[in-house]
């Protein structure tokens, strides 16, 4: 598949997502462009981002999330590439951290399956009609959700040098 | 030949001079294992990268040590050199792995990581504080990651256990374990002199001097003497 040209700039690009989706915000304090949009928008906006031929993102290259626990909060992120216009964004969304159910991207992109078992086996954030979501990484038997903050292990160590 | 040396000490101790056949087996036994330990591969981290690849191309040359056959599968291989982290999920793994081996079986852990868990040793979900904690361990080279000449050093050092300690009279029966830190302030060269002094004395022979080491070498000398007195 050959690139048509650079693709799109950073601000065009943000531009372009926010004609897509009026409640979605240019994000700060990232090294590429990046937006945040409310989790209820989140399905649909992917779902143009790849199939609208200007943006034509088909490629999923990371999916990955951040814990808040001071503000209550999961980030999830997902990481979009276009091979067709070689152009990358970043799109993010909050979830609240009690209730952490987000809508599966299987259907978008078929790579979305294990990268969302990965962030259940990790973050413990529950992925609404998923096909098989069951742990990835740790053995079946784990108890807890190691990459949240609060997470406690009777083997962990504490550094006594702090 | 396992059922060989099983019995053989039972057997020839009782026979009037059986030890020195057994001690003399002991010193062939241990030369050969010694001198042609293969190590099984098994790199789980950056450690791998330094002690199995660059210890085995032809700068390093691991074959020197006669351990260079790096086998991929357990059934064939004597030595297991830990090179790197081991988590949670690989421990049961490398028990099995080292229940696998055949006796004699040497582990050497090297690094950090395989020694205390390293650099991952606090706040982390997922280390095993050392390899110890799952199989018993030989010789211990530490750094992060051990620079070549550490690693055979540590080598050396587990070659030096073997020919020195282990008698088919206790099969299975161990020196301690030996931390083999690489002396402050050596470098290549020295080891590489050290290792060709090594090799030198034990491929060298002086048959006069071997005949003095033996056990009757006196009565031999004294009867030379009275002998060559008489005209
Ligand atoms: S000791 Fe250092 S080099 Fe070796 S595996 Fe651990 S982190 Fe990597």
């Amino acid at each position: 598949m050959g690139r048509e040209g650079q693709g799109m700039d950073s601000e065009s690009l943000i531009a372009a997502v926010i004609g897509l989706e009026a409640e979605a915000q240019a994000r700060g304090a990232s090294d590429r462009p990046a937006v945040r949009t409310p989790l209820g928008t989140l399905e649909p906006l992917l779902r143009q981002l790849r199939d609208r031929d200007a943006l034509a993102f088909d490629m999923l290259l990371d999916h990955t999330a951040v814990d808040w626990p001071e503000e209550g909060r999961f980030e999830v992120m997902y990481r979009l590439f276009s091979l067709r216009h070689g152009h990358d964004l970043l799109v993010c969304a909050d979830v609240p951290r009690d209730h952490p159910v987000v809508p599966t991207m299987c259907g978008i992109w078929p790579s979305a399956e294990f990268q969302e078992r990965e962030v259940y086996d990790l973050f413990g954030i529950e992925y609404d009609q998923h096909p098989d979501l069951r742990r990835v990484f740790l053995e079946d038997d784990w108890q807890g959700h190691p990459l949240r903050k609060d997470y406690q292990d009777p083997d962990m160590l504490e550094d006594p040098r702090k | 030949m396992g059922l060989i040396l099983d019995k053989a000490p039972a057997i020839l101790e009782h026979i009037p001079g059986g030890s020195i056949v057994v001690t003399t087996l002991d010193w062939a036994i241990n030369q050969s294992r010694a001198n042609s330990l293969w190590p099984l591969a098994f790199g789980t981290k950056c450690c791998a990268i330094e002690v199995l690849m660059a210890t085995g191309a032809a700068h390093q040359d691991l074959s020197r040590f006669g351990a260079e056959v790096a086998r991929h599968t357990t059934r064939q291989a004597d030595m297991m050199i830990v090179a790197g982290t081991i988590v949670k999920k690989m421990a049961p793994r490398v028990r099995l792995l080292y229940e696998q081996m055949a006796e004699p079986r040497y582990v050497i852990a090297t690094g950090s990581c395989a020694i205390s868990g390293g650099p991952f040793m606090y706040n982390s979900y997922h280390i095993v504080r050392g390899v110890d904690e799952v199989i018993p361990v030989d010789v211990y080279v530490p750094g992060c990651p051990p620079r070549p000449e550490a690693f055979f050093w540590g080598l050396l050092t587990l070659q030096r256990l073997i020919k020195q300690g282990e008698t088919i009279r206790k099969p299975g029966i161990r020196t301690k374990p030996v931390l083999s830190a690489l002396p402050a302030g050596m470098t290549a060269e020295q080891v590489r002199e050290e290792i060709a002094r090594e090799l030198e004395r034990e491929n060298v022979v002086d048959v006069n001097q071997a005949a003095e080491r033996l056990p009757w070498a006196a009565k031999v000398r004294e009867w030379i003497q009275n002998h060559s007195s008489q005209p």
